[in-house]
């Protein structure tokens, strides 16, 4: 009897002692659009973009781990509240400040700017107790506008099923 | 009226010491027995009293009236079939609201548990206190309300988050389990007993509502996300109704 008491306890201190309120960082929860970049003239191979800086049309903020970087993958955050969210990829981006390094008025941004827009449905799926519901995107579609300078050449799903509900493999192929 | 205040005493004692209690208690009894005279001894003819007993668990009313998430009523009754063993049941309904940091539902429903609990305690005399161990069987069907939810996201490039107040339903839910029961009753006035109870549950089975998760299922309580098992407590007031008496067998038998 005093055992079983004892343990029993011992089982209470355990139920008390579990975090089950508290999403932790390794649940997957809202996926990112995942976007990797190829080479056009020699398609199977990967091709970084040099000096690209990454931000959300409508967002003050530059896009964290994208502030002009060489990269050959990029990793986008979807609105989930809307059913499109557009970016600017800015390819080979520097400023040259006219040799006013003071003065902001007068600099000129050099590189190409391209916008991509990316629409798609929302669809609300449950995680667990701490994290509630996350968003997959449906019928992700992935544009961009001609601007007559487009350095992006060709966009391309990597499937026909257009999901983002994982963050696996990338969703989208870039040629440039 | 002496003898009414020993044995109010004596019955306070072992509710507010009843882990100690057992020990003092069983060592007054040999003593007691072998003290007595040998033709009083042989006298002594005591009844047990037999009958139902039916009552509520007070910490579910209680609880009703302090947490603003929480509304709950539950019958207790037990029906005592041989010296030690009883007959024991509950029955409920509960309404409990689940606030998270992303979402918010209530859940309603009743259940029935329904099992067997077994004395472990030696009464003194013709006391009738119970330190008992007990199994049920319980069911409930239940339905979620999820009220609202916030869409949760790690990434906070944009904010905020999708967030929607439609209240959706997840009906006809069932769920079915098992309890370990570990618990106290005292007679703290005559027929009227005052018991503390924790229950250890295994969840056998449950319909899982589609895009959701019972985080909370009537009698059974909350779920938790490592296991199947689950954890509840009660504070009963209940009364005996008894029907008729018996003999206790082994009244001097030591």
């Amino acid at each position: 009897m005093k055992k079983a008491i004892i343990l029993f306890l011992l089982f209470l201190a355990l139920i008390n002692c579990e975090r089950d309120d508290i999403c932790p960082e390794t649940t997957p929860t809202t996926p990112h659009l995942i976007i990797r970049l190829y080479d056009i003239s020699n398609q199977e191979s990967n091709k970084n973009a040099s000096k690209m800086r990454i931000q959300g049309v409508g967002n003050s903020e530059v896009l964290e781990d994208y502030n002009i970087v060489t990269t050959d993958s990029i990793v986008l955050p979807l609105k989930t509240d809307a059913t499109v969210t557009e970016f600017s990829l800015h390819k080979d981006y520097e400023v040259d400040n006219n040799g006013t390094p003071t003065d902001p008025s007068d600099d000129i941004i050099l590189g190409n700017e391209d916008i991509l827009t990316i629409t798609y449905a929302t669809k609300k799926e449950y995680v667990s107790r701490a994290c509630g519901y996350k968003t997959i995107f449906e019928n992700v579609i992935v544009t961009q506008e001609d601007d007559g300078d487009n350095w992006i050449q060709l966009i391309q799903s990597v499937d026909d099923i257009l999901t983002v509900d994982n963050e696996n493999a990338a969703h989208y192929k870039i040629f440039h | 009226m002496q003898h009414i205040i020993k044995y109010s005493i004596n019955n306070l004692a072992f509710i507010f010491l009843f882990c100690a209690t057992i020990n003092a208690q069983n060592d007054s009894i040999v003593s007691s027995i072998s003290d007595l005279p040998k033709v009083e001894t042989d006298s002594i003819k005591i009844q047990n009293k037999y009958g139902l007993r039916i009552g509520a668990d007070v910490s579910k009313l209680v609880r009703s009236f302090i947490d603003d998430n929480y509304k709950g009523f539950e019958v207790i009754g037990d029906f005592r079939l041989t010296r030690k063993i009883y007959l024991a049941a509950e029955i409920g309904t509960e309404e409990k609201i689940t606030d998270t940091d992303f979402l918010k539902a209530t859940t309603t429903g009743s259940y029935i548990k329904a099992g067997v609990d077994y004395n472990l305690y030696k009464n003194w005399l013709d006391m009738e206190n119970m330190i008992y161990g007990g199994f049920r069987v319980g069911a409930s069907t239940f339905s979620h309300t999820l009220n609202d939810y916030t869409i949760y996201s790690q990434d906070q490039y944009w904010t905020p988050q999708f967030s929607s107040d439609t209240s959706e339903d997840f009906d006809g839910l069932t769920a079915i389990w098992t309890e370990i029961v570990f618990g106290i009753k005292a007679e703290l006035f005559n027929n009227l007993y005052f018991g503390l109870n924790v229950q250890f549950k295994g969840l056998i089975s449950e319909t899982e509502p589609s895009n959701f998760e019972n985080l909370y299922i009537p009698g059974f309580n909350k779920t938790y996300d490592s296991g199947r098992f689950g954890f509840g407590y009660g504070y009963t007031i209940s009364y005996l109704i008894p029907i008729y008496k018996k003999d206790k067998a082994l009244a001097v038998e030591e």
